[in-house]
């Protein structure tokens, strides 16, 4: 058994645990009526999101007790291990919906990419904390020899293709360097570059359905049955929410079926049309709350180390969400990015589970040496 | 909390401020929360952002787009294949579909519960109860489902509801192929029923891939060759409007039907065996000796499928199932009884095999043979005097047959009877065949702990005691002794065509047995069975074909008696014929028939006339069929 040290228990932040259980328990009764229509029912999602948190909550129990320190100094040891498995996932990962994404071990599905959203975060900050670099600004040396270790996990991601997990790390990249702070040549470099690579990628990546996708989001009616036919059935469905939305378990929508992964990536239209309005700007309160939260133990943190992991782990939510959300309400091209707590998807809750060990880590150290 | 803080030795460390180094006390207290305001600015913008957008979609495209949802109401539909078509050996249609109108309610597009449930039970006559206890049968499915309310509705009650459609939101009519058997009753057991899954049955793994409201083949033909029959459901995606009513079809994916299958049953033939059968309990089979086709089944009292297919009433269900006569037993494969006299073919095949008589070994028979404490009797009281082998086949003289049993012991008779396929499945192509029963003192032992007793070997000689036969495995004995000791598995499907007319499966002869024995054993037997129909004194002689030459046995088994009372004998009759050059081998049971002779010989007599000498043609055709 584990000793649970009653002073760090004292520390655990309350607050954040607290908004967390209110979104994931917002998640579970949104995941019932979202699977409701499904011919086998809600039962075997629910039980299987069930089981996913129970075990984010041992995950957690498990972290707090190791000092974040111990897990940055170890980042390495978990880039390579989940390298490792997307790697496995791409030679014999089971095809699911045209892409290969999933690995099964024992019977149980996992998603690495999933897990690789934070363990670039530990990677990222225990190689660039103040004790590491040589100087307090990043020089542009500095990143581009962090970017080589980001951007082997982000090609076989992509290659998934999972061009939404891609895209988080790459501006989980961004985010963190960012936050360090660059030399002013340095910043000058990275925006002349960010222009060129759109049109690189544009050429080279995007695969076809993937550029359709952006074609649809810039004129949504030119393909009313096709892609373009789904984005506009899920903005039909957030629209016809209005202020107070139609009432729990009534939304009409997603029972036709005909807004695809309506449990998963397109979860929030089922809330929106549920909820309405007012549902949705507390929903969207909880999570900016969350996510501030997040950004509050960053600051508060022991060390950089500690500040670095938990504005990383802040800004996964926070993209996820922003660009969820965006995408349900037609304001952002579909990506395949689960929103966090809410979406069906045992490796992603497990993951944002792991990201609040994380931070209840952090925060609760911040007093040590 | 805080008291036992206080007395804690790291108490100072615990609560001191925070620290680092110089250079962290630099960042922390200038570059970092820069950064921090950063993301406070990010996060209010993002919400505004949002807010805006939503208050846009929500509050002031809100009313358009709650229209737009509520108009909006594509479905995706099942497009029924229909099941594949099952023809005679010449092509005549034994089972089809037809198109037949059915009536549904989606439960989502009800305005007013009461009134659509109130509505169409005045109108339709169905009771509002069972109306209510079909819809939620279905609850566990999206309200958008369409539930099954009356299978196969009438003209006129189309037209009342189509006229009603207005007053009646919810309900809806789809036309669906539906299983046809233009004969009814006629070949029942042999073609089986399909009727809508069960849910007990949509939970195991064999029907995954089928959904409520299916149907599935339960019985005969339609069971066993399910997967060929199915064929693969199309869908199509629809806009309904708000009474639920197709608007225009989106999307098609049609149907590929199921497999048609060539029978080698011979309508004709089975016509007349089906003539012959009226008014008779029991079963036949006839199927050609040299290659196993089946072109004759019957089992009577028989059931008709069509009510199965549109969806049976309770009532029917009820009369069906509880009928003392088990109208769904097929006879043929499930009926076991002691196949009397019959046997003796068997007794003869193998006691001559084994050189135990010949033809000049002789019993004297004087109505009885006094064995143990018992006498066993034989049929005629006078007893048959001195009677040879050929003597006592033709005459079929029980107490000939005590003796030779007696030499020949239970345990032969077993593993002969086993090698020519008795007491086990013949394998013919129909589900839930019975094996019967044929004793060893090995059996005896092992089902009931005591040893074999001479006595009952007497008795299993001329096939009473613990011999239960089904009229297939007898036929296969006919066969057997036609054929000169080769048999082939019984085979009622000749051959399966895809809808594109390409043959998917053909089905060649399997020998089922293939045994020597000496050419001079079934000499002797086969002039035994021509002469019991062809001989004046023959058991069957009433039955005799003029230009044709049939051999057979007859058989009058003993039946149990039901609830105490005898029911009279089972009346058994095997048969091969032309004698010369067997084409056709023939298994009649007539239950609680009385004599073999009189109740079932005739049958068998129908069938060789009606192949050999009323039309001609068909035994051509017959002849045709055999040199395939």
């Amino acid at each position: 058994m584990v000793k649970v040290d009653k002073r760090k228990l004292y520390h655990l932040d309350w607050y954040l645990i607290i908004n967390g259980c209110a979104l994931f328990a917002i998640g579970i009764l949104n995941l019932v009526s979202a699977t409701s229509s499904f011919y086998s029912g809600s039962f075997n999602f629910i039980i299987k999101q069930l089981i996913a948190f129970s075990v984010g909550i041992v995950l957690i129990a498990i972290i707090v007790n190791f000092d974040y320190r111990t897990i940055a100094n170890n980042a390495k040891l978990f880039y390579f291990i989940s390298l490792g498995a997307i790697i496995l996932v791409l030679a014999w990962g089971m095809a699911a919906g045209g892409a290969r994404r999933w690995i099964s071990i024992f019977g149980i599905s996992f998603q690495p990419s999933e897990f690789v959203k934070p363990v670039i975060v530990l990677l990222l900050a225990s190689l660039l904390h103040e004790k590491k670099r040589e100087k307090m600004l990043l020089g542009l040396k500095d990143i581009v020899i962090t970017f080589a270790w980001v951007i082997v996990p982000f090609i076989l991601i992509v290659l998934q293709p999972d061009l939404g997990t891609g895209i988080i790390i790459f501006l989980i990249f961004i985010a963190i360097i960012w936050f360090i702070g660059m030399k002013k040549s340095a910043y000058a470099t990275l925006l002349s570059v960010g222009t060129v690579l759109p049109i690189i990628a544009w050429h080279y990546v995007l695969r076809p359905y993937q550029k359709q996708r952006i074609y649809t989001f810039l004129n949504i009616d030119s393909d009313p049955l096709g892609v373009g036919y789904h984005t506009k059935q899920a903005m039909i469905a957030v629209g016809s929410g209005q202020f107070f939305g139609k009432g729990y378990l009534q939304g009409t929508q997603h029972k036709l079926q005909f807004i695809p992964e309506h449990h998963t990536d397109f979860i929030y239209t089922v809330f929106a049309e549920e909820w309405g309005f007012f549902g949705s700007i507390i929903f969207f309160l909880l999570f900016l709350t969350f996510i501030n939260r997040c950004m509050k133990i960053s600051q508060q943190a022991y060390d950089e180390l500690g500040s670095i992991i938990a504005f990383g782990l802040g800004s996964i939510i926070f993209l996820q969400f922003s660009i969820n959300v965006l995408m349900n309400i037609h304001l952002a091209p579909v990506v395949g990015i689960p929103l966090p707590f809410i979406s069906y998807g045992g490796s992603s809750l497990i993951s944002v589970l792991i990201s609040v060990g994380l931070l209840l880590n952090i925060n609760m150290r911040r007093y040590m040496f | 909390m805080r008291k036992k803080k206080n007395n804690h030795p790291d108490h100072d460390m615990f609560f001191a401020e925070p620290r680092g180094t110089e250079y962290e006390k630099v960042l922390k207290e200038k570059a970092l929360p820069d950064k921090y305001r950063w993301c406070k600015w990010i996060l209010v913008v993002t919400m505004i952002v949002l807010s805006i957008r939503l208050w846009h979609l929500q509050i002031m495209q809100g009313n358009e787009m709650r229209l737009q949802s509520e108009m909006n109401r594509i479905r995706i539909k099942k497009v029924l294949a229909p099941r594949g078509i099952m023809f005679d050996k010449t092509g005549k249609v034994l089972a089809d579909t037809r198109p037949s109108f059915n009536l549904y309610i989606t439960p989502e597009d009800i305005k007013d519960f009461n009134e659509t449930v109130d509505g169409l039970s005045s109108l339709m006559g169905i009771d509002r109860e069972e109306i209510i206890e079909k819809l939620k049968a279905a609850s566990n499915f999206p309200s958008s489902f369409p539930v099954k309310i009356k299978d196969d509705i009438s003209m006129d009650e189309l037209a009342k509801v189509e006229a009603n459609r207005v007053y009646l939101p919810g309900v809806s009519i789809q036309i669906e192929p539906k299983r046809n058997y233009p004969y009814g009753k006629m070949m029942a057991h042999t073609l089986g029923y399909v009727s809508e899954i069960s849910s007990e049955e949509l939970k195991q793994k064999e029907y995954r891939t089928y959904s409520p409201g299916d149907y599935i083949g339960k019985y005969g033909l339609e069971r066993m060759y399910e997967s060929y029959l199915r064929g693969v459901d199309g869908e199509k995606r629809v806009e309904v409007d708000a009474m639920g009513r197709e608007v225009r079809t989106l999307e098609k994916k049609d149907p590929i039907p199921g497999n048609n299958m060539y029978l080698n049953i011979n309508l004709d033939v089975q016509m007349v065996v089906e003539k012959a059968f009226e008014g008779k309990r029991g079963g036949c089979i006839a199927l050609e000796p040299k290659t196993g086709a089946v072109v004759a089944l019957v089992s009577r009292p028989a059931f008709d499928p069509n009510k199965f297919a549109s969806g049976i009433t309770k009532q029917d269900w009820q009369a069906i199932a509880l009928d003392k006569a088990h109208p769904l037993q097929n006879r043929v494969i499930q009926g076991r009884y002691p196949p009397g006299s019959t046997f003796k073919i068997l007794t003869s095949l193998k006691a001559l095999e084994d050189g135990l008589i010949n033809t000049g070994t002789g019993f004297g028979c004087k109505g009885g043979f006094p064995f143990g404490n018992r006498v066993f009797k034989c049929w005629k009281k006078g007893g048959h005097g001195m009677v040879n082998i050929h003597r006592a086949i033709v005459e079929s003289c029980d107490v000939f047959f005590y003796n030779v049993g007696l030499k020949l012991g239970v345990d032969r008779i077993h593993s002969f009877g086993t090698s020519i396929g008795l007491g086990k499945q013949t394998g013919i192509d129909l589900p839930n065949e019975v094996r019967g029963l044929l004793p060893s003192s090995e059996w005896k032992k092992k089902t009931y702990g005591v040893p074999w007793y001479e006595g009952e070997t007497v008795s299993v000689a001329i096939g009473q005691g613990a011999v239960w036969l089904t009229p297939v495995q007898l036929v296969q004995l006919s066969a057997f002794v036609a054929n000169e000791g080769v048999t082939f598995k019984p085979q009622i499907v000749d051959k399966i065509i895809g809808p594109d007319g390409k043959t998917l499966k053909k089905f060649e002869p399997v020998v089922a047995a293939d045994i020597k024995m000496k050419k001079e054993v079934f000499k002797i037997v086969k002039e035994g069975m021509q002469g019991v129909v062809n001989e004046p004194s023959g058991t069957a002689y009433g039955s005799r074909i003029q230009n044709v030459h049939m051999s057979g046995k007859t058989g009058t088994a003993q039946s149990t008696p039901v609830q105490g009372r005898d029911l009279g004998d089972h009346a058994w009759f095997i048969a091969y014929s032309p004698s010369e050059d067997p084409a056709i081998a023939i298994s009649v049971l007539v239950e609680y028939g009385g004599h073999g002779s009189s109740a079932a010989a005739p049958v068998a007599k129908a069938i060789s006339e009606s192949l050999f000498t009323v039309k001609p043609e068909i035994k051509e055709a017959m002849v045709r069929g055999q040199s395939r």
